[in-house]
């Protein structure tokens, strides 16, 4: 187990003094689910951490609420709490339906969005999502606040933007439109417990006649940072859904997916793989049924 | 690095213990105070066998720090026999023989009590998705659903009458 100094920070002002003093050396702690399993594997990325600010404690960052529009989640919002919330659940179903597939029970009640966010796994369950949704992620320090993306928050596997002494207190975004429908799909190795393998995240909102208005397409755990694929949206945007039209903006984000990221010792599975996930999440958002799958299996 | 003076209420009982502020909560209620009901398994939150419920929600006690568990409340398997009368829970496990080794047993139990405690009467689908962090790997799970099946039974009945 890695060793390291402690303080519990009764207060916001408190955690970002303690950060700051800490600077690189310091890091924040809030569920401890990604950051306790990489004290114990005494993992190479926290080997500068001499002192651990508990934030756990400070419940006035523990929140989900709308204003005008805006929906914001303090950062110690657990993945049970998103996932179990009423706002959510309506406001943005997939975020819930990610959050609700976090790792185990004892899991989601400890893990929370900001640590989330900040560990930054290429497999994060909620990080597609919060990028489909344009959410942005607000960061405060002793100097004041900051309101960065979450697509450009994140810059690497495990790599985020955050500065010594700054803390992720809250992630926001816009209320998607009326009439927005939404899917998240994970692929994992097993039902419980696991860790995506694939994931996609889906906004879509079709207009009078069915034409695709606003499309958002956010694999996860396939790219080296979260990011919507604009060559497979604009497949859709602007015609009538189909199957046909589905299975095309599949096959583009699987391209795209190769075209970034080379040739791995995966892509032989994942590109069949993030297309039929892509298709399927594209069309049971859509309310469409999926006839390929249907006649394939 | 200093020690730190903590203050726990487990099971209802205040304990003090001075403890290095990466200590583990699993390492204070083994190690410190002997409860040695509450098992470590792998210790990186995957296993279950270190389930305890803390604030009424089952979480791993391999990834919190003893610290970060001050102020709040702590229940282990210890903390579900009343009087010398074991849990309902812990007469169905032994009833349906939902256990072999015994080894994920505590953290089961604590898993399904957190269900309970909150949902009375769950479907066996409620029950499956409580339970999904916590392996077994000698019993299988159909004896341990079942289990928790007669007891929300039974409360179910309970709560008829």
């Amino acid at each position: 187990m890695h060793k390291f100094d402690y303080v519990k920070a009764r207060s916001l002002e408190e955690a970002l003094r303690a950060l700051s003093q800490g600077g690189e050396k310091a890091c924040a702690l809030a569920g401890g689910t990604d950051l306790l399993v990489g004290f114990r594997a005494e993992d190479a990325r926290l080997r500068h951490i001499e002192l651990v600010v508990d934030i756990g404690d400070l419940t006035e960052l523990a929140y989900i609420r709308e204003e005008n529009g805006c929906v914001a989640l303090g950062a110690l919002t657990t993945h049970a709490a998103i996932a179990e919330s009423s706002l959510i659940r309506v406001a943005a179903p997939f975020l819930a339906t990610a959050c609700s597939q976090v790792g185990s029970p004892q899991i989601r009640n400890r893990g929370t969005v900001g640590g989330n966010l900040c560990n930054a796994s290429p497999a994060a369950d909620t990080l597609p999502v919060l990028v489909a949704l344009e959410a942005e992620v607000v960061l405060r320090s002793l100097g004041g606040e900051r309101r960065v993306p979450v697509s450009r928050f994140v810059e690497g596997p495990h790599r985020t933007g955050l500065r010594p002494g700054e803390l992720v207190t809250e992630v926001r975004f816009n209320r998607p439109l009326p009439g927005s429908r939404t899917c998240f799909i994970k692929l994992g190795r097993r039902k419980a417990m696991s860790i995506a393998r694939l994931s996609i995240a889906v906004l879509l909102r079709t207009g009078d006649g069915g034409v695709v208005e606003e499309i958002r397409l956010v694999p996860g755990a396939a790219l080296p940072v979260p990011a919507r694929v604009t060559a497979a949206e604009e497949i859709l945007r602007g015609q009538g859904l189909t199957v046909e039209l589905a299975r095309e903006a599949g096959e583009k984000l699987a391209q795209e997916m190769v075209r970034i990221t080379g040739q791995r010792w995966s892509t032989p599975y994942k590109v069949p793989a993030i297309a039929a996930l892509t298709r399927r999440a594209i069309l049971t958002a859509g309310g469409l049924e999926d006839v390929a799958t249907r006649s394939q299996a | 690095m200093s020690l730190l003076d903590l203050k726990l209420k487990v099971n209802g009982k205040e304990y003090r213990v001075k403890v290095r502020p990466h200590k583990r909560l699993l390492d204070v209620l083994r190690d410190d105070l002997h409860l040695t009901g509450t098992k470590e398994g792998c210790g990186i939150g995957e296993c279950g066998a270190c389930t305890v419920i803390m604030d009424g929600r089952a979480v791993n006690s391999c990834l919190v720090l003893a610290a970060s568990a001050e102020g709040k409340e702590i229940y282990t398997i210890e903390g579900l026999e009343q009087d010398g009368k074991l849990h309902p829970l812990q007469e169905a496990f032994m009833r349906h023989n939902a256990l072999q080794c015994g080894f994920c047993t505590p953290g089961m139990i604590m898993s399904a009590k957190a269900l309970l405690d909150k949902n009375p009467h769950p479907t066996r689908e409620e029950i499956k998705e409580a339970i999904s962090g916590n392996l077994c790997r000698c019993t299988g799970y159909r004896q341990i659903i079942e289990a928790i099946e007669e007891v929300s039974e039974s409360a179910s009945k309970g709560a008829r009458e």
